[in-house]
Protein backbone atom coordinates (compact mmCIF):
# COMPACT_ATOMS: atom_id res chain seq x y z
CA UNK A 1 0.00 0.00 0.00
CA UNK A 2 1.66 3.46 -1.44
CA UNK A 3 2.46 6.00 1.44
CA UNK A 4 0.93 9.55 1.63
CA UNK A 5 3.18 12.61 2.72
CA UNK A 6 1.23 15.75 3.20
CA UNK A 7 3.14 19.21 4.48
CA UNK A 8 2.24 22.72 3.71
CA UNK A 9 4.52 25.67 2.74
CA UNK A 10 4.11 29.42 3.30
CA UNK A 11 5.51 30.33 -0.66
CA UNK A 12 8.47 33.01 -0.04
CA UNK A 13 8.17 34.27 -3.21
CA UNK A 14 5.67 33.96 -6.38
CA UNK A 15 5.48 30.33 -7.70
CA UNK A 16 6.70 31.93 -11.08
CA UNK A 17 8.86 30.15 -13.94
CA UNK A 18 11.73 29.65 -12.37
CA UNK A 19 10.91 28.18 -8.89
CA UNK A 20 8.68 26.24 -11.33
CA UNK A 21 11.03 24.75 -13.08
CA UNK A 22 13.16 23.87 -9.92
CA UNK A 23 9.98 22.09 -8.71
CA UNK A 24 10.05 19.84 -11.52
CA UNK A 25 13.75 18.96 -11.39
CA UNK A 26 12.94 17.88 -7.90
CA UNK A 27 9.99 15.68 -8.34
CA UNK A 28 10.99 14.29 -10.86
CA UNK A 29 13.80 12.14 -8.69
CA UNK A 30 10.96 10.90 -7.25
CA UNK A 31 8.61 8.30 -8.17
CA UNK A 32 5.95 9.31 -5.74
CA UNK A 33 2.92 11.14 -7.20
CA UNK A 34 3.12 14.78 -6.10
CA UNK A 35 0.70 17.18 -6.34
CA UNK A 36 0.43 21.16 -5.20
CA UNK A 37 -2.72 22.34 -4.13
CA UNK A 38 -3.39 25.70 -4.34
CA UNK A 39 -6.69 27.08 -3.18
CA UNK A 40 -9.56 25.32 -5.45
CA UNK A 41 -6.78 24.10 -7.93
CA UNK A 42 -4.69 21.32 -8.03
CA UNK A 43 -1.31 20.43 -10.27
CA UNK A 44 0.68 17.97 -10.76
CA UNK A 45 4.38 18.89 -9.62
CA UNK A 46 6.30 16.73 -12.89
CA UNK A 47 4.29 19.67 -14.99
CA UNK A 48 5.56 23.01 -15.33
CA UNK A 49 2.76 24.58 -17.28
CA UNK A 50 0.12 23.26 -14.79
CA UNK A 51 2.16 24.70 -11.54
CA UNK A 52 2.45 28.12 -12.92
CA UNK A 53 -1.30 28.14 -13.76
CA UNK A 54 -1.72 27.56 -9.77
CA UNK A 55 -1.31 31.30 -10.09
CA UNK A 56 0.50 31.34 -6.62
CA UNK A 57 1.78 34.42 -5.15
CA UNK A 58 3.99 35.22 -2.52
CA UNK A 59 2.75 34.96 1.16
CA UNK A 60 0.00 32.20 0.39
CA UNK A 61 0.06 28.87 1.51
CA UNK A 62 0.31 25.75 -0.48
CA UNK A 63 -0.20 22.99 0.36
CA UNK A 64 2.27 19.08 -1.15
CA UNK A 65 0.60 15.75 -1.35
CA UNK A 66 3.06 12.98 -2.17
CA UNK A 67 1.56 9.32 -2.69
CA UNK A 68 3.44 6.72 -3.14
CA UNK A 69 6.73 4.47 -2.16
CA UNK A 70 9.55 7.31 -1.07
CA UNK A 71 6.30 9.63 -0.64
CA UNK A 72 7.58 11.47 2.56
CA UNK A 73 10.88 12.18 1.34
CA UNK A 74 9.88 13.59 -1.54
CA UNK A 75 6.79 15.98 0.37
CA UNK A 76 9.67 17.33 2.08
CA UNK A 77 12.04 17.96 -0.80
CA UNK A 78 9.27 20.01 -2.70
CA UNK A 79 8.52 21.98 -0.02
CA UNK A 80 12.27 22.68 0.50
CA UNK A 81 12.83 23.85 -3.16
CA UNK A 82 9.73 25.87 -2.12
CA UNK A 83 11.05 27.47 0.36
CA UNK A 84 14.17 28.43 -0.30
CA UNK A 85 13.29 29.49 -3.92
CA UNK A 86 13.66 33.64 -4.73
CA UNK B 1 20.82 7.37 -26.65
CA UNK B 2 22.09 8.42 -23.60
CA UNK B 3 22.30 12.45 -22.61
CA UNK B 4 20.17 15.27 -22.56
CA UNK B 5 17.73 15.75 -24.58
CA UNK B 6 18.35 19.09 -26.85
CA UNK B 7 16.02 21.20 -28.29
CA UNK B 8 16.44 23.96 -31.63
CA UNK B 9 13.57 26.51 -31.17
CA UNK B 10 13.12 27.62 -35.17
CA UNK B 11 11.23 30.89 -35.54
CA UNK B 12 10.75 33.80 -38.43
CA UNK B 13 12.41 36.24 -35.58
CA UNK B 14 15.99 35.98 -34.89
CA UNK B 15 15.06 38.06 -31.84
CA UNK B 16 11.75 35.93 -30.66
CA UNK B 17 14.27 32.56 -31.22
CA UNK B 18 16.50 34.55 -28.47
CA UNK B 19 14.62 35.77 -26.16
CA UNK B 20 12.68 32.53 -25.84
CA UNK B 21 16.03 30.59 -25.13
CA UNK B 22 16.57 33.50 -22.52
CA UNK B 23 13.73 32.59 -20.79
CA UNK B 24 14.53 28.59 -21.39
CA UNK B 25 17.66 29.29 -19.49
CA UNK B 26 16.13 30.85 -16.80
CA UNK B 27 13.38 28.49 -15.69
CA UNK B 28 15.16 25.09 -17.36
CA UNK B 29 19.02 26.38 -16.41
CA UNK B 30 22.07 25.54 -18.10
CA UNK B 31 21.69 21.52 -18.41
CA UNK B 32 19.41 21.54 -21.48
CA UNK B 33 20.95 22.49 -25.22
CA UNK B 34 18.85 24.95 -26.88
CA UNK B 35 19.78 26.14 -29.86
CA UNK B 36 17.88 28.69 -32.28
CA UNK B 37 16.73 28.97 -36.17
CA UNK B 38 15.74 32.75 -36.17
CA UNK B 39 15.27 34.57 -39.47
CA UNK B 40 16.09 34.62 -43.10
CA UNK B 41 20.13 34.04 -44.27
CA UNK B 42 20.18 37.38 -44.67
CA UNK B 43 18.63 38.32 -40.84
CA UNK B 44 15.23 39.49 -42.04
CA UNK B 45 12.19 37.87 -41.13
CA UNK B 46 11.72 34.30 -42.44
CA UNK B 47 12.97 30.93 -42.67
CA UNK B 48 16.28 29.26 -43.62
CA UNK B 49 16.81 25.52 -43.84
CA UNK B 50 20.72 25.64 -43.70
CA UNK B 51 20.34 27.74 -40.20
CA UNK B 52 17.91 25.00 -39.03
CA UNK B 53 20.26 22.55 -40.05
CA UNK B 54 22.68 23.88 -38.31
CA UNK B 55 21.24 24.36 -35.04
CA UNK B 56 19.79 20.60 -35.01
CA UNK B 57 23.52 19.76 -35.40
CA UNK B 58 24.47 22.15 -32.78
CA UNK B 59 21.81 20.75 -30.33
CA UNK B 60 22.56 16.82 -30.52
CA UNK B 61 24.58 15.69 -27.47
CA UNK B 62 23.27 12.12 -27.88
CA UNK B 63 19.85 12.41 -25.67
CA UNK B 64 18.36 13.39 -29.63
CA UNK B 65 16.88 16.75 -30.72
CA UNK B 66 13.55 18.11 -30.32
CA UNK B 67 12.44 20.87 -33.18
CA UNK B 68 9.80 23.42 -32.28
CA UNK B 69 8.88 25.69 -34.97
CA UNK B 70 6.66 28.75 -34.52
CA UNK B 71 4.21 28.76 -37.59
CA UNK B 72 3.29 28.24 -40.86
CA UNK B 73 7.19 28.60 -42.86
CA UNK B 74 9.01 27.62 -40.09
CA UNK B 75 6.72 24.23 -39.51
CA UNK B 76 6.82 23.70 -43.53
CA UNK B 77 10.70 23.99 -43.71
CA UNK B 78 11.80 21.85 -40.75
CA UNK B 79 9.24 19.25 -42.20
CA UNK B 80 11.14 19.26 -45.42
CA UNK B 81 14.05 19.21 -44.06
CA UNK B 82 13.64 16.10 -42.00
CA UNK B 83 11.85 14.44 -44.40
CA UNK B 84 14.95 14.97 -46.62
CA UNK B 85 17.45 13.90 -43.99
CA UNK B 86 15.31 11.58 -42.03
CA UNK B 87 16.84 10.69 -38.30
CA UNK B 88 14.70 8.83 -35.64
CA UNK B 89 17.05 10.86 -32.99
CA UNK B 90 15.24 14.02 -34.55
CA UNK B 91 12.11 15.09 -33.76
CA UNK B 92 9.46 17.79 -35.05
CA UNK B 93 6.82 18.69 -32.32
CA UNK B 94 3.54 19.99 -32.80
CA UNK B 95 3.48 22.33 -29.87
CA UNK B 96 2.44 26.00 -28.63
CA UNK B 97 6.17 28.10 -29.42
CA UNK B 98 6.92 29.27 -25.70
CA UNK B 99 4.42 27.00 -23.55
CA UNK B 100 5.88 23.80 -25.57
CA UNK B 101 9.34 25.14 -25.38
CA UNK B 102 8.98 25.74 -21.59
CA UNK B 103 7.12 22.06 -20.72
CA UNK B 104 9.85 20.32 -23.09
CA UNK B 105 13.08 22.28 -21.62
CA UNK B 106 11.83 21.76 -17.96
CA UNK B 107 11.51 17.93 -18.28
CA UNK B 108 14.27 17.60 -20.57
CA UNK B 109 16.44 19.12 -17.99
CA UNK B 110 15.22 16.15 -15.89
CA UNK B 111 16.74 13.77 -17.83
CA UNK B 112 14.13 12.63 -19.29
CA UNK B 113 13.98 10.83 -23.11
CA UNK B 114 12.95 12.35 -26.31
CA UNK B 115 9.35 10.54 -25.94
CA UNK B 116 8.99 11.78 -22.89
CA UNK B 117 9.83 15.36 -24.12
CA UNK B 118 7.80 15.50 -27.16
CA UNK B 119 4.75 14.80 -24.90
CA UNK B 120 5.46 17.56 -22.44
CA UNK B 121 5.82 19.94 -25.28
CA UNK B 122 2.49 18.65 -27.04
CA UNK B 123 0.70 18.65 -23.70
CA UNK B 124 1.09 22.57 -23.66
CA UNK B 125 -1.85 22.21 -25.95
CA UNK B 126 -3.97 21.71 -22.87
CA UNK B 127 -2.17 23.96 -20.57
CA UNK B 128 -4.45 26.96 -19.71
CA UNK B 129 -3.08 30.11 -18.36
CA UNK B 130 -6.20 31.30 -15.90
Amino acid sequence: MPESSETTVVLPAHLHARPAGQVVVTAAKFTSTIEIVYGAKTANAKGVLALLSLGATAGETVTIRATGPDAPAAAEAIATTLRTTE
Amino acid sequence: MNGTVGLVLVSHSADLAAGLRELLRQVAGDAVAVTVAGGDDDGGLGTSYDLIRDAIAEAGSGGGVLVLPDLGSSVLTAKALLEQHPDPGVRLVDAPFVEGAVAAAVIAATGADLDTVADAAEEAWHARKL
